[in-house]
């Protein structure tokens, strides 16, 4: 959760004493901590989704290399960020706030403005979401090429693996071959029509697998 | 005749023999602990489905923006799902083409060794036969080994600048889902953190109890989560750097040294799958 403002005192919640007046006002109680980012109010009014200010205007992303994009998408993910925080702060301001009435029951009318400010809060986090989600967009621009030459490596790779089930294949024939001698040389004709057999099943599988003169290119 | 085969065979294991054993043993361990990692596509649905989780929790001002965003993750989703499956169809392949299972050959060869049997009473002796067999055996296994080890070669070699392309754009956004993870977080629990304090009327105290359960549930959720952002990046970062390694280490893959280390990347890796599996 929010961390920032215990340690960056806020000169309005210096007033220890739950005065309700002392922060009622909306526009004050959103006002920045000290050494924080922009007013909110700022952010939602440049910030539309979909549309990432600045960096959108800045980049042509057609005739961006890749590491323009992800240069690109490092500031956006770093604009995010700033609104997170500020959302964070803000968060803190009100948490302050309510924490400043004890056990002492709200008014109404603070409570209404707590939840304005809660939602104000919300609408900043989505805002970063929809930061995010354009820092994501851009992530994966340019990815096609390396995506489609691995592709055609894995292609070219399973042809190898076929390619090595045919040396098995020669084997297999090579072993045969040597029955079929084997044979002949013992005068054990009986064994040459296995044998044969055999060569004949090792020919046929070597052709069946035999890879294309194209598939390799 | 049989003499010629055999001084033949003799002639070709002595020529092949000089090139080394050749160990692919950990390259197919490695691009298998890599293809089996998993993490990320968990992590991109959970990303993808942001909206629904934290719809409930939005103001209607905010949910407006929500669908929108919604809409472009979801838009995108099978995009970052690719990148993924072509890299574990890479370390798949990989996987096969340093396999053994598929090389296989011992039918084969048995095959050979009943072809030698045959020739026992052709001049040949037993010793022969056995020494054949043998002999035969390491050919067949550096005929195959050779070819084999030329192409993971080529394909570690040649795949390797693409590997890692998309190795960093997964672990890239996977650090925007995290980043995205925590927002949601602060989105959902922020609201309890503000809205329990407020209502401390009688009235409220059923309320009270059911808000405080939830927050305990979402709290215990959002934390086991968390954890799985890191394990996934660092197994990415794992697969990456393994994969490096053995693109700069291929021309010493049998050393001790080279094995070891790619060794140590499976251990790490599946360390790493059983913690993403075991949660």
């Amino acid at each position: 959760m929010a961390t920032s403002s215990h340690s960056n005192p806020d000169p309005a919640s210096d007033d220890t004493s739950p005065t309700p007046t002392s922060a009622t006002s909306r526009q004050q109680a959103a006002s920045p901590l000290p050494n924080q980012p922009p007013m909110p109010e700022a952010i939602v009014t440049t910030v539309t989704p979909g549309m990432p200010p600045a960096a959108a205007d800045r980049l042509d992303v057609d005739s961006a290399t890749r590491a323009n994009a992800l240069s690109t998408m490092q500031c956006v993910v770093d604009l995010a960020d700033s609104v997170v925080c500020i959302a964070d702060d803000l968060h803190e301001r009100i948490l302050q706030e309510i924490a400043g009435y004890n056990d002492r029951t709200m008014p109404d009318a603070q409570k209404a403005l707590m939840r304005a400010l809660t939602d104000d809060e919300r609408l900043l986090r989505q805002y970063a979401h929809a930061l995010y989600a354009d820092a994501a967009t851009f992530v994966i621009q340019d990815l096609k090429e390396p995506q489609h030459r691995l592709m055609a490596l894995t292609a070219e790779a399973a042809e190898k693996i076929r390619r090595i089930g045919v040396i098995g294949e020669v084997t297999g024939l090579v072993g045969g071959i040597l029955l079929l001698v084997g044979s002949i040389a013992r005068g054990q004709f009986s064994q040459v029509g296995a044998a044969l057999e055999k060569i004949q099943l090792h020919n046929a599988t070597l052709k069946t697998l035999k890879p294309d003169s194209t598939a390799n290119t | 005749m049989a003499r010629r085969v055999l001084v033949l065979v003799g002639l070709l294991v002595a020529g092949c023999a000089s090139t080394g054993q050749v160990s692919l043993g950990e390259v197919r361990e490695f691009a298998d602990a890599s293809a089996r990692l998993g993490g990320y596509a968990e992590l991109s649905r959970r990303y993808r489905d942001t909206y629904d989780r934290e719809s409930p929790y939005l103001s209607p001002q905010a949910e407006r923006v929500a669908r929108d965003t919604d809409a472009r993750r979801r838009a995108v989703f099978d995009d970052f799902v690719a990148i993924q499956k072509t890299l574990v169809l890479y370390m798949q392949t990989l996987s096969s083409l340093a396999g053994d299972g598929r090389y296989d050959l011992s039918g084969r060869i048995d095959d050979l060794g009943s072809g030698l049997k045959a020739m026992t009473d052709s001049g040949l002796q037993q010793r022969h036969v056995a020494a054949y067999t043998g002999m035969t055996r390491l050919l067949t296994r550096v005929i195959t080994s050779r070819y084999q080890n030329r192409s993971v070669d080529t394909m570690v070699r040649d795949g390797n600048a693409d590997v890692q392309t998309l190795i960093d754009a997964m672990i890239v956004l996977t650090r925007i889902y995290e980043k995205a993870n925590e927002n949601e977080r602060k989105t959902v629990l922020g609201l309890f953190n503000a809205e329990i304090p407020m209502a401390n009327r009688n009235t409220d105290r059923m309320l009270v109890t059911l808000a405080k359960v939830h927050l305990q549930n979402k709290t215990a959720e959002y934390k086991l989560i968390d954890r799985r952002y890191k394990l996934a990046q660092q197994g990415l970062t794992k697969v990456a750097l393994g994969h490096q390694k053995m693109r700069e280490n291929m021309d010493k893959l049998s050393s001790e040294e080279t094995r070891h280390m790619l060794a140590g990347y499976v251990h790490d890796l599946n360390l790493i799958r059983d913690a993403l599996s075991g949660e």
